[in-house]
């Protein structure tokens, strides 16, 4: 950027399905960041945009809203940025987008924004769908009488594009009079906007009139002003609800002749079923509409575990060579001990997980990006419910198959605070790709991989078992959730079915990537910081006891004549015996040995805090197989282990189910806890969480060893 | 008179009014207002929701949202 150049900051605004993203996509290339609106855990995507020589601009893409009175949380920002001069997002410029296919509900916000006063470019969206539809329009007279620039553009094809940045930055540069207001306000609202205006300074009466609707949402006012503004609201007898509705139906009796004027539509083919009904009439069906989307996901994770199986390969041989290199090239000591084993092996840990998140997304983001993702919400919204869930849920429960972090923060649609609340509490159930390495391993002791009824795998059929014992246990605990949380706010479903569309692919890589970094970011800190603590509790030990370890092992090493790795792999295990990790070990013994649990799976329990896969690699460590890390060895491994005392194996059929049953329930991932505390605002709903499924998973692994054992 | 959660499946009605304050907000933001043509497309099973044409665009409302709206 050179010095002359002038730089704006452009709102881009527009209902929900009005192609918003796509045109957000094509303004700002792949210069984009997420960010955090102020106070709230809504994210914000930013872009840079050159509109033309000398002007830049950076885009803020506001979530899709249907008006300026908002249902949910992430419409509940728009309200706060637009009413409040004073916010850091608070624009120069607005870019409105809508589809002029809906063209009459789309300009109820635009006229809402036009009466705040800010100079607004409309982009009439989707104009290769009209062409389909054979609709023909003004664009002239739109602009003329709606009195702002109005440019058709094509989010696919990308058609006029650089005319809408053009009129974007003729738009910043130019200081307009602000234009006349849309809305006759009646004579009640007028005295109380005028009394709003002169007590708190506002520019403009409609955002005065804001202020009168919404002053209970408002963070930026304290608590004295909300006071004033309750009081004066109480004096004018403003009645917020029925004013809603009569300024809505005022502006669509406004712009609908507008609409009427300048849109026509083809008449002949109104009753006429479209693609989209046909499709409906199977994807919404009563019986096929379920099937279909079981199939859908029975597809999505038979191509996660297909498609991430080379992926997770390569990352996992491209650690374990840069930790070999290091250990060799660097020397021998604390420092080198920290790096490979602390910090890389935390960074595998996350990396690991990044094919597999990212193949769910991609292909749950194509479903939604289709429009299907809709008609899922609308045939399970009435299941949901009875478990206290929303329609919307389903979407969450889906994601947590991957990773409960992306999983809960997609929870942010739900607009009933009580049905986001449990969706949250729930969806780390639902088994994530972190529990199949810790499944793969303990399946072997459960079943043999023997073939039943023909066709199934007894193996494959434990495993999707253990699947849906997580669903259930998901759905129950919803069940109780909803009958201990009490709640007086209204529910909604009300949510838009649009027509199906061919998925555009970079708005899917997109939202792959920005999943995917979140992931990354908020996983990776709290694995980061968890696997550094855990190998400080591994590597050292009370006094010298460790060195001591060392020396036995090394004695019993030289008598049994063991070679190198094998001496080195039993120091490991000695070792860790001797640790804090080993004392914490031995110190839960006495609590976990009801459910078949002796010292050496204790330590696994509390290294896997950092992420549930590391149960593999610390009971590598522990059996004193470090160095030759994979699911079948460790499987073998730990087959042959057997009780000091008794000589009886310690993997029985029923520890490891009690093992398997303690994975599917215990809420075993720091990472998810603090993304719901976030998320709600406060560790309670953390702590509780922590609790009930920890509970769950005690009393469910202690009745599963006393029954079998 | 009747409401939409009255209707049959593949039957078309004109919007009058709403009974309920907050849900008509919503509706009329999603383009539904008296006067719409509305047509049930799908009722979801076991007293689900509602699958709408309004005005040609699909919109689904759960039974209590349906019942407060007040058709021809």
């Amino acid at each position: 950027m050179n010095n002359n150049s002038k730089h704006f900051k452009i709102a881009l605004l527009g209902n929900p399905n009005s192609g918003k993203s796509s045109v957000f996509n094509l303004l700002t290339g792949l210069r984009q960041k997420v960010g955090n609106f102020p106070g709230v855990t809504v994210d914000k995507k930013i872009g840079h945009a050159q509109l033309k020589e000398g002007i830049s601009a950076s885009i803020i893409d506001f979530p899709g809203t249907y008006s300026l009175y908002p249902t949910s949380k992430d419409e509940t920002i728009v309200i706060n940025t637009f009413a409040n001069p004073q916010s850091e997002n608070y624009p120069d410029v607005v870019i409105y987008v809508a589809d002029i296919t809906k063209l009459e509900p789309h300009l109820l916000l635009l006229t809402q924004i036009h009466d705040l006063g800010l100079p607004t470019v409309l982009a009439l969206n989707m104009i290769d769908l009209a062409a389909k539809e054979r609709l023909t329009y003004d664009i002239e007279k739109l602009s003329k009488l709606l009195q702002i620039p109005v440019i058709p553009i094509s989010g696919r094809s990308g058609e006029n594009i650089e005319q809408l940045k053009h009129i974007a930055a003729d738009l910043c540069l130019q200081n307009s009079e602000p234009p006349k207001i849309f809305y006759r306000f009646s004579k009640k609202e007028e005295q109380l906007a005028s009394d709003l205006q002169t007590d708190f300074n506002i520019d403009n009466p409609f955002r005065a009139l804001i202020y009168a609707h919404h002053y209970d949402k408002m963070p930026f006012l304290s608590g004295l002003q909300k006071r004033q503004i309750e009081s004066l609201c109480k004096q004018h007898e403003f009645e917020s609800f029925s004013l809603q509705i009569r300024e809505t139906m005022q502006r669509y009796d406004k712009f609908t002749p507008i609409v009427r004027q300048v849109l026509q539509k083809p008449i002949d083919d109104s009753e006429k079923d479209t693609l989209t009904d046909q499709l409906d009439l199977v994807f919404t069906h009563r019986i096929f509409g379920p099937l279909i989307f079981f199939l859908f996901m029975f597809l999505v994770f038979q191509a996660i575990f297909a498609w991430s199986e080379f992926p997770m390969m390569l990352i996992e041989t491209a650690f374990g060579f840069a930790g070999q290199t290091l250990q060799n090239i660097l020397p021998e000591g604390w420092i080198t001990d920290l790096l490979t084993e602390g910090i890389l092996a935390g960074l595998g840990g996350i990396l690991i997980f990044i094919p597999q998140i990212a193949i769910l997304f991609f292909l749950i983001s194509i479903l939604e990006e289709v429009g299907y993702m809709a008609r899922a919400v609308f045939i399970f919204d009435r299941l949901m419910q009875k478990f206290g869930l929303n329609g919307r849920s389903i979407v969450a429960l889906v994601s947590g198959g991957a990773c409960a972090i992306p999983a809960i923060m997609s929870t942010r649609t739900i607009s009933n605070w009580k049905e986001r609340l449990i969706t949250i509490m729930v969806t780390p159930l639902i088994s994530c790709s972190a529990r199949i390495p810790v499944y793969t391993v303990l399946v072997g002791f459960v079943v043999p991989s023997v073939t039943v009824w023909g066709i199934f795998n007894a193996q494959g059929l434990v495993f999707t078992g253990l699947y849906l014992l997580g669903i259930v246990a998901a759905l129950v605990s919803a069940w109780v959730f909803k009958l201990i949380l009490q709640t007086e706010e209204s529910s909604f479903l009300m949510i838009e079915l649009p027509k199906y569309r061919a998925p555009m692919i970079k708005n899917v890589l997109l939202i792959v990537k920005e999943r995917v970094m979140t992931f990354t970011i908020e996983a990776g800190k709290v694995i980061m910081v968890i696997s550094i603590i855990l190998w400080v509790l591994a590597s050292y030990g009370p006094s010298n006891k460790m060195e001591l370890a060392e020396q036995n092992a090394l004695e019993v090493a030289a008598q049994k004549n063991l070679d190198e790795t094998a001496t080195a792999d039993l120091v490991a295990g000695k070792q860790i015996e001797a640790s804090f990790a080993g004392h914490l070990g031995k110190f839960i013994e006495p609590a976990i040995e009801p459910l078949g649990f002796d010292w050496k799976i204790g330590i696994a329990l509390i290294t896997s805090f950092a992420a549930r896969e590391v149960f593999v690699g610390t009971m590598a460590t522990i059996y004193s197989i470090g160095s030759q890390e994979d699911e079948y060895t460790i499987r073998d491994r730990l087959a042959k282990a057997t009780h000091p005392d008794t000589g009886l194996p310690v993997y029985t059929m029923a520890t490891s189910l009690s093992l398997l049953i303690f994975y599917v329930f215990a809420m075993q991932c720091m990472s998810t806890l603090a993304v719901v505390k976030r998320e709600t605002k406060s560790w309670k709903w953390a702590a509780i969480q922590f609790v009930y499924m920890t509970a769950m998973a005690y009393f469910g692994s202690l009745g599963v060893y006393q029954l079998l054992s | 008179m009747t409401n939409i959660a009255a209707l049959a499946e593949r039957e078309v009605k004109k919007v009058l009014q709403f009974n309920d304050a907050k849900i008509a907000c919503k509706l009329m933001a999603m383009g539904m207002l008296p006067g719409s043509i509305i047509k049930v497309m799908r009722k979801a099973p076991m007293n689900g929701g509602f699958y709408l044409k309004v005005n040609g665009h699909g919109i689904a409302l759960r039974v209590n949202e349906a019942a407060s709206v007040i058709v021809e």
